[in-house]
This record gives C-alpha cells, structure tokens and sequence, in this order.
C-alpha cells in the first residue's frame, strides 16, 4: 500500500486515483477538524480549499516530511484566514439554560456541538489536535507553528476556559 | 476521536487530558475538572456528510489534475524528443569508432577475436542506450517531486 507521501508524488502529477486514496483516508479527521475549529460555518468551503491547495501545491511537496502535518497546516491557515474575515458571532453558548426536558436536551446538544466556540482560535486549534486527533505537542506544534511550550500553554488555557463552562452548568 | 484517519480508542483524548494535567504545573497546583471537561467534549460529535465533501471537493480539484496530467504528458514528449534528437549523430559516431577500433584490432589480433571484441563493445553501448531512454520517463515522474 502506497504511503501519503508517495500519492502526493502522484497527485502531483495528475493522478485521480491516488487524490481519491488521499480523500478516503483523511476525509474525517480533516472535516471534523475544520467543523470544530469553525463550529461548523463554512465547513464545505474550507475543507474544499484545503484539498485544492493540496493538488496546486503537491508538485513542491517535501516528501521527507508528514503528509498528515502538511494537510492540518493547511487546514489551520484557512481557518485561521477565515476567523480575520468572518464577522462577530453573537452566540453564547454558556447562558443557555441546562433541565432534563427533552426539548432542552437538543439545546443542550447544540450547546455542546458549539462548545469550543467559547475559546479563542489559537486554544481551540490546540486543544482539538491535542484531544479529538491525539497528536502529541511536538506534533501538534508543528501543525500550528508555534513552540511545544506555547501548545501547552494554550491547551492550559483551553481547558481552564472550559473548566469554568463545566462548574457553571448544574 | 481520530489520528491521521484513523480511529482512536475511546477514551484517548481523556488519557491526555490526564497526562497534560500530571505534566503542567498550573494544573497541578489548581487541578482542573478534566473527567467532565473529557465528558463535556465527547458530547460535541460535529454532524457533517464527509462523503458528499469528499465528493465535492474532488469534482472541484478534477479540472486541476486534468491539467496537471496534460502537462505531464507534454513534459514527457518533449524529453524524449529532446533526447531522441542527438540519436542519430550518437549511432553515426559510434559507429565509426567501433569501426576504426576493428580495424586496429586486426593488425594485432586474428579479424575473429577482433570481431567478437568489437560487437562485444557495442553490446554494451546499446544496453547503454537502451538503459538511458527507459529511465527518461522515470525521470520526468520524479521531476514535479524534485522541484
């Protein structure tokens, strides 16, 4: 079985097969990172991007290094890019009420599915890689740019961020 | 929970909560409520049709990788012109020198010892060829690599 970065070779050079290969092993990790990090806004648009930066950009590919760090840091600019343009979200997930009716456990799941929305970007990047995708924060700092020490700090933040979220609900 | 497309086991994002506690030192000193922060987080599953994504995405990209094999094509055409252009000269050149060596040979060796050298040479000058144009189009595929 080919590797990422020898389908990127491929896709380089114009080959269908191996972008859908490279489609098919990342379509989720890729799409649940950009939803969590956009609580779902633009999600088609950005994931789209992303996957055409891939094939513009795969000729200059460093195949010595990780496919998977590449596509996150992709992924992270466009976000990042995204979060400068967008305008200001009105929605406070935290003063919604919490009761064990079933019409308020919708909320509660549209609430939860919003939940990272209350970090800043830079928190809520680190604090998804490091979570949801399980990078380690060499990893993690690599995707994001930044010193391992910074993704530490960030995740610190995230978590006591949320921690707050968490004593405030019943 | 997910790492490079695959799945991770459950819980593993709780286990790094855990290990990001027992290694910060702001944790340690105010510890913070990392099971229902972990529980608050797993309830947070993004609702997208990665499939119909995957799909769009990849009608967009087609267009590109169209072109980018087209170019390919050419690139590859044009090396193999451009190598299969000095060919004949090559050949001719050759040719002659394997002649002139012939008939050297002949006044020092029997014209079939000086036979069976000079063909010798010139099998191995053809492998040589024949060696360096099939590694042309593996050239070309590795060139978009290289830059």
């Amino acid at each position: 079985m080919a590797t990422d970065e020898e389908l990127v070779g491929h896709v380089a050079v114009g080959d269908e097969d191996a972008l859908r290969e490279l489609l098919h092993r990342y379509e989720r990790p890729l799409a649940h990172f950009i939803h969590r990090c956009t609580s779902g806004r633009d999600v088609e648009d950005l994931y789209q991007d992303t996957w055409l930066r891939v094939v513009r950009h795969a000729p200059r590919f460093d195949r010595t290094r990780r496919f998977s760090t590449w596509l996150f840091q992709i992924a992270v600019n466009l976000c990042r890019d995204w979060q400068r343009r967008r305008p200001p979200d009105p929605a406070e997930p935290v003063e919604l009420p919490m009761t064990a009716d079933p019409v308020t456990h919708i909320e509660r799941r549209i609430d939860t599915a919003r939940l990272l929305d209350v970090l800043p970007l830079p928190q809520r990047e680190a604090l998804i890689l490091r979570y949801y995708h399980d990078l380690s924060e060499d990893e993690a700092a690599a995707v994001l740019g930044c010193p391992k020490g910074t993704v530490k700090s960030r995740v610190h933040n995230g978590l006591a961020r949320l921690a707050t979220l968490v004593r405030q609900r019943p | 929970m997910e790492r490079d497309g695959h799945a991770a086991p459950a819980g593993t994002g709780h286990l790094r909560l855990l290990a990001h506690a027992a290694d910060c030192e702001e944790c340690r000193r105010a510890p913070l409520p990392m099971r229902e922060i972990a529980t608050l987080m797993d309830e947070a599953v993004p609702d997208v049709d990665v499939g119909a994504l995957s799909q769009h995405a990849f009608a967009c990209a087609r267009p590109l990788l169209h072109r980018r094999r087209a170019g390919w094509s050419w690139q590859l055409a044009a090396g193999l012109l451009l190598a299969l252009l000095p060919l004949p000269v090559v050949v001719a050149y050759d040719a002659y020198v394997l002649h002139l060596a012939y008939e050297f040979l002949c006044g020092w060796v029997p014209a079939a010892v000086a036979a069976y050298l000079v063909l010798s040479y010139a099998a191995t000058l053809v492998l040589l060829f024949a060696s360096t144009y099939a590694a042309i189009p593996l050239l070309v595929n590795r060139q978009p690599v290289l830059e």
